[in-house]
């Protein structure tokens, strides 16, 4: 078998690819201010060089070997870049859990990989996924068959895309520069799991099964994350699980396929959108945060200042539209996208074997929604609202951001407004999506109902917020208090990572450190002894190095002789 | 005259050789004349008389080019693929000890070590061309004889006088145990000629194994072994090593050892019937015999090695050891038809002798011109930070010692590598064993050679000497060290000549 470095560039791809050049471009020149001064400066603009080069070639790679490869570039990048700052002891064990998290997932997506070449023959993705007649030959030969194959690419989507349980690498990734966090861990490489899934869609087709799973996960992470969100002081923090929250929202759409063929490319269309107008607010969201925090002397943490519309009013617009636009206040780029997946959600919960599962999703993410507009402003009413207060470590006078890194600000406000209006009800986005292969045109509806209802949700969350955080700010810390358990759950992120650690971390240790022991007191004492006898044999050996020519003489004779003695005697 | 033609033709045969004689007959009776009666010379007189050495090699090596193979020949001398790539590899080397020997010399004396050297390179050469035993003996007196002249003449202490007489001592006594065994090869066959034995073993088939033709042998084994440095026959190494000048010490690590392989190929292959080494399958006896000798060889080499203080001292046990490595070569040869690759070991121990001389001359070409006249690097502590004061010497000798490890990327690597594949697939019990205490000793080797690196590298030197000018052996140990890495590269050539030698290979 020969793999070849084949590129493609279909429409999927090159949706992406505008998307992460786009993106990249804008973030590169905000780190350029942003990391202005460190002394990390040219390993940084390395690494995310590097990060965009692989990024690209994933989506643009032809074969299943060639995406698992560069697959593996963007994750190294992402270590890296995660542990940018690896003197500090919290990014170095980040980058660690992210690294190791993901393997999780490769491990999936390697075990795909195999199946499909061994099945399939073939792992170019045109042998693969451009020939209907032979997946579903296979499908009916072993029933298993596909849905494991699927079964094992969504492992390794989740992984990459932080979808639980593997979702807990995500938020401590946030230890990395905040360009890095809006680059790779919002807009881009997160992303790539939905590509796969996304990609992969004619081999989902026949595995209604998991595409259900990929919608239930896809629900219960965005859920999930939803609540944890909604007590985080931290200001990055927030964001991350706003984006597990809408990645897990994408996943939802990609599997409501399950519902039928028909609704596959609603489907697959609603996710790759959402995906689309996503990168941009994310991106600017999380690059308005690290303009606040470049203000605030890198301090973070939400309780430590307050009323910043003043004194940033470039981050504070900016912001501003970021989250109306993540909360899907009408006409913005979140608005159209995650209506369309509430639409096809509704589609799913209409037709279909699987109409009851999707009606409780659809609830799920109807729930969620609300949630994301309520914590997205909170975040925002906490930052820019309420009496001026500035940490210490900011000294007497924040400073907004240069120009190098307000103008990529202003054009991202820019995307994350009108982008959706853009491509969405103009229908461009979905005309221009379904020439990928294994997608069926199909006629777009407008979902007014649908629509009314995101906007109400959208606006109950923000006035919520409003109410809350600015007219009455007492009643939070009461409500926490009446609630205090569940005020505790959301603020210790369900206990995930402790029940992690005890599940899986803590024995794999106690694992480890008997292969430590039987390393140290077994292997090693077993060679270090071994080792000490070569010099041993020599202390024996030199006495026989006397110096005396006689004795030499007299040896060679003695081995002479018992060499013919020994030569005649035995043969 | 047909007698006059035969000696004629004879003489055309041997024309790189008769050359080289030519030069060493010139350099002696000439150079008496150069120097004054209280034994001055003009300065820079040297120069001129290692000119002439490497135009004489030069000059032979020419000859070695134009000169045609002659296979079956029952004449006096036969050139045939193993002789051709003997010349070829004592021709190069012998160039490169001339370097070596450039700055070691005083120029009153300087006449005499270069005709030495000469005399040593058209000794290893006969034994090659030879086919008759009387040549192949004559060849291997005209290496030993003007070694004991190089050593004496090249320190004026009385260490270097002590172990010029240990070695004529002990190396007459293995003399006389070669020509014992030829002697009794003689009473078997009733020839002294080389074809006529050959005839004579397979009409008689002692083939099979004659109880005089192995006495015979194993006296012969013996004898040559003191030339291969095998226990127990290594005693005298490790003292002349250090009682002599590096230059020396680094012709005497590697010609006998070329001059002791070449000179069992003529003789073993001969008395078996076998026209071409690659036919020659030892038999059990002596196969056991070749092993165990190898295997401690090995063994005692590198383990005496770990523990040596004086660098000279360590690296003979390193030059003992390969000893050992060559050994299993021979050890596991034999039986192998032209065209296939069933046994390599003889190509394998004809591929590691010029890589392992050019290792080892570059090693000591660097140690020579890191130390001074004055001040000779002979402890392992002289070599502290070596990287420092001398950083191409210490460059030079890494690489060296590198390929003297078996690491990649040198020719060291491939050359143990060969001999390895060779025992492992044999797929004998006992080519099996030998190819496991071979890897075994590369291990506990690459220590001390290692910690030599280490050492230059790692360490504070303790002493700042001045550098002296005007060397020529930093030019040996640079070539060298090329070579070593362009062996890594381009093994192919060099393992199809050695295959060719062995007679596995069509030539």
């Amino acid at each position: 078998m020969s793999v070849g470095f084949d590129l493609r560039v279909d429409s999927i791809s090159a949706i992406m690819l505008a998307m992460v050049t786009g993106v990249s471009l804008l973030v590169a020149l905000f780190g350029s201010g942003y990391m202005h001064g460190d002394g990390g400066y040219p390993r940084f603009f390395a690494a995310v060089s590097g990060f965009v080069f692989s990024m690209c070639m994933l989506v643009m790679a032809n074969n299943f070997v060639l995406l698992f490869f560069f697959w593996e570039m963007v994750g190294l990048c992402s270590y890296l870049l995660i542990g940018f700052w690896f003197h500090k002891p919290s990014a170095a064990a980040a980058s660690r859990k992210a690294f190791v998290v993901n393997r999780i997932g490769d491990f999936g997506l390697i075990m795909a990989i195999f199946l499909i070449l061994t099945r399939f023959g073939s792992v170019s993705f045109s042998d693969v996924l451009g020939n209907p007649g032979m997946i579903a030959d296979l499908a009916a030969a072993d029933e298993t068959l596909l849905p494991l194959i699927c079964f094992c690419l969504f492992l390794g989507a989740m992984g990459k895309s932080a979808q639980f349980p593997l979702q807990v690498w995500l938020p401590d990734a946030m230890e990395g520069p905040t360009p890095v966090s809006a680059l790779i861990h919002a807009a881009t490489m997160v992303t790539a799991g939905i590509y796969l899934v996304a990609r992969c869609t004619p081999l989902f087709m026949f595995a209604p099964d998991v595409q259900v799973l990929v919608s239930a996960t896809g629900a219960i992470t965005s859920l999930i994350a939803a609540l944890i969100a909604l007590t985080q002081t931290d200001l990055k923090r927030v964001l991350a699980y706003s984006t597990v929250s809408q990645l897990g929202f994408m996943f939802m759409a990609l599997g409501c396929g399950a519902a039928g063929a028909e609704v596959t490319t609603p489907a697959v269309t609603a996710g790759m959108f959402h995906l689309f107008t996503h990168a941009y607010f994310k991106a600017l969201l999380f690059l308005a945060a690290g303009s606040v925090m470049h203000a605030m002397g890198d301090v973070i943490d939400m309780r430590y200042f307050s009323g910043l519309r003043k004194a940033l009013p470039i981050t504070h617009w900016t912001f501003l539209v970021g989250a109306a636009a993540l909360a899907g206040v009408p006409l913005l780029a979140g608005f159209w996208s995650k209506d369309e997946i509430l639409a096809v959600l509704g589609t799913a919960s209409s037709t279909g074997n699987y109409q009851s599962i999707f009606r409780i999703i659809r609830i799920v993410a109807t729930v969620t929604a609300l949630l994301t507009a309520f914590y997205t402003f909170r975040a925002y009413f906490m930052t820019f609202w309420g009496e001026e207060r500035f940490p210490v470590e900011a000294g007497h006078h924040p400073h907004e951001a240069t120009p190098i890194m307000a103008w990529p600000l202003r054009i991202l406000a820019v995307c994350a407004a009108l982008i959706g209006l853009a491509v969405g009800p103009t229908h461009q986005f979905q005309t221009y999506l379904q020439r990928t292969v294994g997608l069926k045109p199909y006629e777009a509806h407008f979902h007014l109902d649908v629509m009314v209802m995101s906007a109400v949700i959208a606006i109950a969350g923000i006035t919520l917020a409003w109410s809350f955080y600015v007219v009455s700010p007492a009643v939070p810390a009461r409500i926490a208090g009446m609630l205090a358990p569940f005020y505790l759950l959301s603020q210790k992120k369900f206990f995930l990572d402790e029940i992690l650690y005890g599940i899986v971390v803590a024995p794999l240790k106690i694992f480890g450190r008997i292969c430590v022991f039987f390393d140290r007191a077994v292997i090693d004492c077993l060679i270090d002894s071994l080792a000490t006898v070569p010099a041993s044999v020599s202390g024996l050996l030199k006495n026989f190095q006397g110096g005396v020519v006689t004795s030499y003489a007299g040896v060679m004779w003695f081995g002479a002789v018992a060499a013919v003695v020994v030569a005649l005697s035995l043969f | 005259m047909p007698a006059f033609d035969q000696l004629n033709q004879a003489a055309g045969l041997i024309i790189p050789e008769i050359n080289l004689i030519a030069t060493v007959c010139i350099m002696f009776l000439t150079a008496p004349f150069l120097v004054t009666e209280t034994g001055q010379a003009s300065p820079g007189l040297r120069h001129r008389w290692g000119i002439l050495t490497l135009l004489s090699i030069g000059c032979a090596a020419y000859a070695w080019i134009r000169s045609p193979l002659t296979d079956g020949a029952i004449g006096p001398f036969e050139i045939d693929a193993l002789a051709w790539y003997v010349r070829g590899v004592t021709l190069t080397t012998g160039a490169l000890l001339a370097l070596l020997l450039w700055d070691q010399t005083d120029d009153s004396l300087a006449a005499e070590v270069f005709a030495c050297l000469l005399a040593v390179l058209a000794g290893v050469n006969l034994v090659s061309v030879a086919n008759d035993l009387i040549g192949v003996f004559l060849g291997l007196e005209l290496v030993s004889i003007p070694t004991y002249l190089l050593l004496y003449l090249g320190r004026d202490d009385w260490q270097s006088r002590e172990v010029t007489i240990k070695y004529f001592l002990l190396s007459i006594f293995s003399s006389a145990l070669v020509l014992f065994g030829l002697a009794w090869v003689y009473g078997l066959a009733g020839s002294t000629n080389l074809a006529a034995i050959t005839k004579t073993a397979v009409l008689t088939g002692t083939a099979n194994g004659h109880q005089m033709l192995t006495v015979a042998l194993v006296l012969i084994l013996c004898g040559i072994s003191f030339r291969l440095t095998a226990v127990p026959f290594h005693f005298y190494a490790p003292d002349v090593f250090q009682g002599t000048t590096p230059s020396a010490a680094a012709m005497l690590s590697f010609i006998p050892k070329v001059v002791g392989v070449v000179a069992l190929l003529q003789i073993f292959p001969a008395c078996y019937g076998s026209l071409q080494p690659g036919d020659w399958i030892p038999t059990s006896a002596l196969r056991w015999l070749l092993a165990v000798m190898s295997i401690i060889t090995m063994t005692v080499g590198n383990m005496m090695a770990l523990r040596q203080k004086s660098l000279l001292r360590l690296l003979a046990w390193s030059s003992i050891s390969h000893g050992g490595y060559m050994l299993v070569g021979l050890a596991v040869s034999g039986g192998a038809t032209p065209g296939t690759s069933a046994s390599t070991g003889l190509a394998a121990v004809l591929f590691y002798l010029p890589v392992y001389g050019i290792m080892s001359i570059g090693i000591f070409a660097a140690l020579s011109s890191a130390g001074t006249k004055l001040r000779p690097l002979r402890s392992l502590e002289d070599l502290h930070g070596l990287s420092q004061i001398r950083p191409a010497q210490a460059l030079a000798m890494t690489v060296c010692l590198f390929g003297m490890g078996g690491l990649p990327p040198t020719g060291g690597f491939f050359g143990k590598l060969n001999l390895f594949f060779a025992a492992w697939k044999e797929n004998t019990e006992l080519s099996r064993t030998l190819a496991i205490v071979l890897a075994v000793n590369a291990v506990i080797a690459a220590t001390y050679y290692l910690r030599i690196i280490g050492l230059m590298y790692f360490e504070q030197s303790t002493v700042a000497t001045e550098k002296e000018s005007g060397q020529v052996a930093p030019i040996a140990a640079a070539i060298c060290a090329v070579v070593t890495l362009l062996v890594f590269l381009m093994p192919q050539s060099l393992w199809d000549a050695a295959r060719a030698a062995a007679g596995i290979l069509p030539v």
